[in-house]
């Protein structure tokens, strides 16, 4: 199975993937913002109203001390019960801002000038004012805002670090389930790239997502489609080959019956013309056929199958045609399985053989020989043939310097055949390990 | 021997019909698979020149018939077609042998001797008994060396008593390998062709067995 590097065009797995992730992560964050705020929201509120309880709590307390000391000079520190880091402090002040009472860190500069009542947020501190004996004494309770953001920290961090694994987490995740749901893209990718040109057999579409199905139909009806036109073309060619050939027969036939039964010789002489006419158009039509057959599809079969048999049978028929063609010798070592069509098999090497019989020493044998690895090759005796003129042969109707009969299509066959099956069909003159001769060497596709 | 033709083309046909009545056989044409399975179960053909495209059907389908059904007589195809696929699997449903359309008719008639012999058990075309031999595929007979001329219809009357040196044929089974359907058979021609035969080969060599019929002496 051939995997393909998808190069620059856009990948639907990593597209979504990375898509997703973002998507996931962008949400998780703007939850964990969202949280964040309210929770912030929350913690202010508690500490308001913790602020302003403590202030309501206290300010009694304090209206009692100061009224108890009949106004004292100065302003008193509460003594504190051991040392302690106080959140809160306070301040105790008239109406005009003397300071009546203080707690023991309380620092008057971090209090506005004027006290005030309700709430206030200087730059440092938020600050709660409450009122009492009909507005002469204010008390107000501060806290750092330092306090309420490291509070607001620490929520934030409980709130953040679990994501920090669950993000890679859910990404991975995101990615694993991508992968899984693209598998059966994937398959089908590979089903249809399993399908070389002479496989067209349909695509299991069971089992796909609804999404996919139709395309897999829809692949398989295209394929279905080429395989009609496909038979359609090749059994055309069979038909015309059929329609032409029986009344070159008939007439030949009966040209041949004339011959026989005729006492004139002169008629019978004139027989021999048209029968060597004929026999001339059957060939030259036949190569017709072959060339068309050569040139349309059809060369690449559904199934592989071994191609040894085929060449025996042709090599047969070669012998039983001609007495002179038992110079043929077709040693078959290895084996010849591949995808080529036969029946375009056989005329590719009927073309190969009739081009050595043609062309080559009259006398010389012919070697077919099939070595292991899929290569078929022809090979006659005779006189060298030059490199211009091995690449005149391949032309159509280029017949090279020869006095041998023959339409000269053979060989042009021979190579439209090779290039639409996807066999390489090489000529070269002297012979592989020869002084003289000619080879042709036919690698056939897998 | 007696031929059936298979062919729906009217001129090759008829050619093909008159070539091999011309060389002594019997032989009888029809046009589609339908006349020729009739043919076949009413006659004992010694071979069948079989089409492949006839217009009621393939011409395999009916020789798979034949071959599934225990029938082994030889049949040769003919084809108009150029794949050897078709002629491998022609061979493979039990065909004999193939000609290609067009072939020309010394080829036909050397097949159907080929096969005929092959079928016969006796591949070699030359049979020697006595001082007579044989020679099936150049269809002449020569006496103590000397060639001896025979008439067609002589010949196919001793291709038939050469398939089986030895055994008795009838006058009836000799009448069918000579002569086709509705052929008017006179009804001492068999005797007549005998006793000419038996001046040109030597009287003791046909042997004729009374009410039974005749054979050749090994």
């Amino acid at each position: 199975m051939m995997q393909r590097i998808w190069t620059g065009a856009p990948s639907l797995q990593r597209r979504l993937s990375l898509g997703l992730a973002i998507g996931v992560t962008a949400m998780w964050l703007a939850a964990a913002v969202a949280a964040g705020l309210v929770i912030r929201e929350e913690l202010d509120e508690a500490y308001d109203s913790a602020l302003q309880e403590t202030a309501q709590r206290l300010l009694p307390l304090a209206v009692l001390d100061i009224v108890e000391r009949s106004a004292g000079a100065g302003g008193r520190r509460v003594t504190p019960i051991g040392e302690h880091k106080e959140f809160l402090t306070y301040l105790v002040r008239d109406s005009k801002g003397r300071i009546l009472m203080q707690s023991h860190d309380a620092v008057p500069a971090d209090f506005p000038d004027t006290p005030a009542h309700g709430f206030r947020t200087t730059k440092t501190h938020r600050i709660y004012g409450e009122k009492a004996v009909s507005g002469t004494i204010i008390m107000e309770v501060a806290e750092t805002l330092e306090h309420r953001r490291e509070a607001a920290i620490e929520a934030a961090g409980t709130l953040f670090l679990p994501l920090l694994g669950l993000i890679p987490a859910s990404l991975f995740g995101v990615w694993w389930f991508v992968r899984i749901s693209i598998r059966p893209i994937r398959s089908l990718r590979g089903a249809i790239e399993a399908r070389g040109e002479g496989d067209l057999s349909p695509i299991a579409a069971s089992g796909l997502p609804a999404e996919i199905e139709p395309i897999a139909d829809a692949v398989n009806r295209l394929m279905e489609r080429l395989r009609r036109a496909l038979e359609a073309e090749r059994s055309f060619t069979a038909n015309s080959a059929h329609e032409l050939r029986t009344p070159i027969a008939a007439a030949l036939a009966h040209t041949q019956r004339l011959i026989a039964v005729s006492k004139d010789e002169a008629v019978r002489e004139r027989g021999r013309h048209i029968e060597a006419g004929l026999t001339r158009l059957s060939s030259l039509s036949e190569k017709l056929m072959q060339l068309a057959r050569a040139e349309g599809a059809g060369l690449i079969a559904e199934a592989e199958q071994d191609l040894t048999t085929v060449l025996e049978h042709l090599v047969e028929e070669f012998r039983r045609a001609e007495p002179e063609n038992a110079r043929l010798r077709l040693t078959a070592a290895g084996s010849l399985v591949s995808h080529m069509d036969a029946d375009a098999f056989a005329i590719l090497l009927r073309n190969l053989i009739e081009n050595a019989l043609k062309h080559g020493d009259p006398e010389g044998v012919i070697e077919i020989d099939v070595s292991s690895d899929n290569v078929v090759r022809v090979v006659n005796g005779g006189a060298v043939v030059g490199t211009d003129e091995l690449k005149r042969l391949r032309g159509r109707f280029e017949r090279g310097a020869t006095r041998a009969k023959g339409a000269g299509l053979g060989l042009a066959i021979a190579q439209a055949i090779a290039a639409g099956s996807g066999a390489e069909l090489t000529l070269s003159s002297p012979a592989t390990g020869r002084e003289d001769g000619f080879e042709a060497k036919l690698r056939l596709p897998e | 021997m007696r031929v059936l033709l298979v062919e729906d083309d009217r001129l090759l046909g008829d050619a093909v019909h008159e070539h091999i009545a011309d060389e002594g056989h019997a032989i009888d044409w029809v046009e589609g698979i339908a006349d020729a399975e009739a043919a076949i179960h009413s006659t004992p053909y010694d071979l069948v020149l079989l089409d492949l495209m006839l217009p009621d059907g393939p011409g395999l389908g009916l020789l798979r018939r034949l071959r599934s059904g225990g029938d082994v007589t030889p049949v040769i195809i003919l084809t108009a077609r150029d794949q050897i696929s078709d002629r491998i699997a022609g061979l493979n449903s039990g065909a004999d042998d193939y000609l290609v359309k067009p072939f020309n008719l010394s080829e036909l008639s050397a097949r159907l001797a080929a096969v005929s012999r092959r079928y016969a058990g006796n591949p070699n075309p030359l049979v020697t008994l006595g001082d007579i031999e044989f020679d099936l595929a150049g269809r002449c007979v020569y006496r103590s060396g000397r060639p001896v001329e025979v008439t067609a219809r002589e010949w196919a009357l001793l291709e038939g008593l050469l398939q089986h040196p030895g055994t008795l044929l009838s006058k009836t089974q000799l009448e069918e390998r000579l002569y086709p359907f509705g052929a008017e058979v006179e009804s001492n021609t068999i005797e007549v062709h005998i006793s000419r035969l038996r001046k040109k080969l030597g009287h003791d060599r046909i042997e004729t067995v009374r009410g039974m019929g005749y054979r050749l002496k090994r």
